[in-house]
């Protein structure tokens, strides 16, 4: 075999992480922002999301004890904001999952540099969305009826119902993401705990770390466990916004059944999920310092995703626009047009806008490579997603089959408040996520770094930190 | 015999299997003539299903080289002239188009204006279904596919001579909005050529379901091919095992897609239960009902439990198998979408489906082959050829 390869220059092979550092740099940086004391910031940012789910709370409680009626439900808008915010957050879940599983089986290894914090995202926000389907049953204490009770209790779930389909899609989807978050974090956890100077810390992170020693098989069967998990979660990608899509589309409701749903659901999810760690990255980028952790070239990457599924979003309106038109279904023909042209046409513009304009920016390298521009468009396609849902869920619930019942569908201030309030619920997990547990897997990034190739033989010379030495 | 040369990656004296496709493709014309004289709404029919196999597998590879640029992959450069070669069946294609043309009045009742006249739902329709615009669209869909395979292609062949970084940064530059040009044209293709065969019935997911289904026998047709190559001794080193075990999971993965858009365009459509939807699954479950579970358990279920495992991807038997058992249900899949608009039962006139199979094929994998005879089978410039060839999978 003789190849004649000219040794051309790759530009996509570049250092994943940038400023030349060594392993020690890494555990420094990493752990350091656990071990060193409480920032200022860090107080004044808790108490305002503290206060924003303190909102929340105390809205719920008067919702529970006023009852549902205190939003701006009515009859045919039975659904309003409550669940316009479950599939939201929902949806922006799935970035983290698509980061740490399908990322990782397709042998992406940029991935390590944010797959720890967008993980955690992953949770908090499937925590946010969790409560919403859960509060807006108006009877909550019957909420356990959704829940697969055994027969003794006389309940038979409705196993046609995709409510019964949302907890058990849900509910898997938070386990498995709760697992591969936190068996993915042991090796770093038994770092910290290593390094702790005070006894109450070393006793808490030792408990979490499990016991790891980084042994030569507890590395092997760590490895095994992470592969097998990131496989079970790949499915979840595609399976959970699958079925919240199905609570509309299978349904009979003009512009809720569509069979495009579930694969569109899914990338409106990812588009929005990027979108958000995106906007989190950024800002840990800039506040923890970490540029060489998470490059212009990671950003650049996640920007290329985020366009690849803004297209996809935009391919599912045109389709769906188009076969509204082409059923001849007067109905359906009614329901796209209305959308457009109706009372929600400012939703649904601002839709358009931010899902399908926005995006557009990312066609050029100079945009996806400047923080200030990518900033402000990935905050602009979270506004744009959350409306999407919006339209889809009010925009063909107020206006059905009975002319004589629509009515405009005005949004109360525990629709505001409570919306507000679930991201104070989940700014507030993340707050306490970046100061207790390591933000980027250590570990993870280690093994990309030049010095762990075999075969590196740079000037550095290997530095060997025991236990934090990747395989 | 194949003759192969070691150091340019080419084949040589490779006249014989181009001939014989050759003759196959003569004998199936031959067969499609018959058939054209005996039954010609039939015909038409089963030209259009075996034009929908070829033309899906060269989108398909279409699909892939550009996903290939696009993604800056390394592991499946070896493969890239595979594909490449895959997609510039489509420029062959294109000519086979023009007997469909001359087949609308068999194939589209919507094509009659006596029937459109008398059906309030297709007159709502007629903007758009209509003879003249069907083959503007379809002329603006083939040439959008024939630049970006030509444009491709020559700029890779541009760099077997010589290699410029300048090539690399042209293949991306023409994938990206290739790409979105892909999605609309093969969709609005799906929904022209296929969908409107019952030009009442409708579904979103339909240009997902048939892009679904041209991307995994693509894959299955690389791997076919490369596998057949391999046990006459060629390409041994450089298209190893390791690429076959990704190539094996890109088989699982999208059988798994083409079950996820097959069963989320069937449950959709099972639980609304609105007569005028449910009616295309109700022909296929009368009159198609072995043909239907068929396709639920040969083109889902046998290749998941086959594929699932890691040993059947590195085992070229299981893996050559397989992928000819996916490029049948692949066919069996179309003829399932297409032939119920036809007639109730399957099977009636199989020998003319076959013989429009031969005679498409036939000629489309002559085609295939001169290219692949006529160009190195790797791009032998490109630089990550060798790093393509080390690819350690896993």
């Amino acid at each position: 075999m003789n190849i004649k390869a000219p040794d051309a220059p790759n530009k996509s092979e570049q250092p994943l992480i940038a400023g030349n550092l060594t392993f020690h740099d890494v555990t420094e940086k990493i752990s350091g922002v656990v071990e060193s004391g409480t920032p200022r910031l860090w107080y004044a940012l808790i108490s305002i999301t503290g206060l924003l789910s303190l909102m929340f709370f105390i809205m719920l409680g008067h919702l529970f004890f006023t009852g549902i009626g205190i939003w701006g439900l009515q009859i045919p808008v039975g659904w309003g904001f409550d669940i316009t915010n479950f599939v939201f957050w929902v949806g922006i879940g799935h970035a983290g999952t698509l980061i740490s599983a399908i990322l990782f089986l397709l042998r992406q290894r940029w991935r390590t540099s944010i797959n720890r914090f967008a993980e955690a995202m992953t949770i908090f926000a499937v925590i946010c969305a969790g409560i919403f389907p859960a509060i807006h049953v108006g009877r909550p204490w019957l909420l356990f009826y959704v829940f697969p009770v055994p027969n003794q209790m006389s309940i038979w779930p409705n196993f046609r119902s995709p409510l019964l389909w949302d907890f058990f899609a849900v509910g898997t989807y938070f386990t498995c993401s709760l697992l591969f978050w936190y068996l993915g974090m042991v090796p770093d956890l038994a770092t910290i705990r290593n390094r702790a100077k005070n006894r109450i810390k070393k006793i808490i992170y030792g408990i979490f770390a499990l016991g790891w020693r980084g042994g030569n098989r507890q590395w092997r069967h760590y490895e095994l466990a992470y592969l097998l998990l990131a496989g079970i979660s790949t499915p979840l990608v595609l399976s959970v916004h699958s079925v919240v899509s199905t609570d509309f589309s299978v349904s009979i409701l003009p512009g809720w059944h569509s069979t495009i749903f579930p694969p569109y659901f899914v990338a409106g999810a990812i588009f929005s999920g990027f979108a958000m760690v995106l906007t989190l990255a950024i800002i840990a980028r800039k506040v923890f310092k970490l540029d060489n952790y998470i490059t212009l070239n990671h950003l650049d990457k996640m920007n290329k995703i985020i366009l690849v599924t803004g297209l996809m979003v935009s391919y599912s309106y045109v389709v769906e626009f188009f076969m509204a038109w082409y059923s001849g279904n007067l109905y359906e023909r009614f329901t796209f047009w209305s959308r457009a042209t109706g009372p929600y046409a400012w939703a649904f513009w601002i839709m358009f806008f931010c899902n399908v304009v926005v995006p557009q920016i990312f066609w050029s390298k100079r945009f996806r490579a400047h923080i200030a521009v990518m900033f402000v468009a990935s905050i602009l396609i979270n506004v744009g997603m959350w409306f999407e849902r919006y339209v889809i869920i009010v925009s063909s619930l107020s206006q059905d089959f009975l002319p004589s019942s629509w009515q405009y569908f005005k949004p109360t201030i525990y629709d505001i408040g409570m919306l507000i309030g679930s991201f104070g619920i989940f700014l507030t997990l993340f707050l306490l996520f970046v100061r207790f547990l390591p933000m980027v897997a250590m570990s993870e990034v280690k093994a990309v770094l030049p010095q762990a190739n075999v075969h590196h033989q740079g000037p550095e010379a290997i530095e060997l930190e025991t236990g934090n030495v990747r395989g | 015999m194949m003759d192969f040369r070691e150091n340019t990656f080419r084949l040589s004296s490779d006249r014989n299997f181009g001939k014989a496709a050759l003759m196959v493709g003569f004998v199936g014309l031959a067969g499609c003539i018959a058939g054209f004289a005996i039954d010609r709404d039939h015909f038409f029919f089963s030209y259009l299903t075996a034009y929908a196999f070829w033309l899906t597998i060269g989108l398909g590879g279409l699909f892939f080289t550009m996903l290939h640029h696009l993604t800056n992959a390394t592991w499946s450069v070896v493969l890239r002239r595979f594909s490449e070669n895959v997609m510039m069946v489509l420029l062959f294609l294109a000519i086979l188009f023009i007997p469909i043309i001359a087949g609308i009045g068999n194939l589209y009742h919507w094509s009659h204006h006596e029937i459109v006249a008398g059906d309030p739902v297709l007159k709502e329709k007629s903007l758009y279904l209509n003879t003249g615009f069907f083959i503007i669209r379809a002329v603006i869909y083939v040439g959008i596919w024939l630049f970006l395979a030509r444009g491709l292609y020559k700029t890779s062949l541009a760099q077997d001579k010589g290699y410029a970084e300048s090539q690399t940064e042209r293949m991306k530059k023409l994938s990206a909005p290739g790409m979105l040009l892909f999605a609309f044209t093969v969709t609005f293709a799906a929904f022209d050529w296929l969908m409107s065969l019952d030009a009442h019935w409708y579904s979103t997911a339909f240009g997902v379901y048939i892009f679904s289904g041209s991307l995994l026998s693509a894959l299955a047709f690389i791997t076919l091919v490369t596998i057949l190559l391999r046990q006459k001794g060629y390409l041994a080193d450089l298209i190893t095992l390791e690429h076959y075990h990704d190539l094996g999971k890109l088989l699982f993965a999208f059988t798994v897609f083409w079950g996820y858009i097959a069963f989320a365009q069937y449950f959709l459509i099972w639980y609304a239960n609105i007569p005028e939807e449910t009616i295309w699954y109700r022909v296929r479950w009368l009159g198609y009902r072995p043909l239907t579970l068929l396709i639920v358990f040969g083109h889902f279920v046998i290749p998941f439990v086959v594929l699932i495992s890691r040993g059947a991807k590195r085992n070229l038997t299981v893996m050559k198998i397989m992928a000819v058992w996916l490029l049948f249900m692949h066919w069996v899949d179309l003829y399932w979408v297409v032939m119920p608009s036809h007639s109730d039962r399957p099977l009636v006139g199989l020998w003319i489906d076959i013989a429009a199979m031969l005679g498409i094929g036939g000629l489309t994998l002559w085609f295939f082959w001169r290219r692949m005879a006529s160009q190195p089978l790797v791009p032998v410039n490109d630089p990550r050829l060798t790093a393509s060839a080390q690819l350690i999978s896993d």
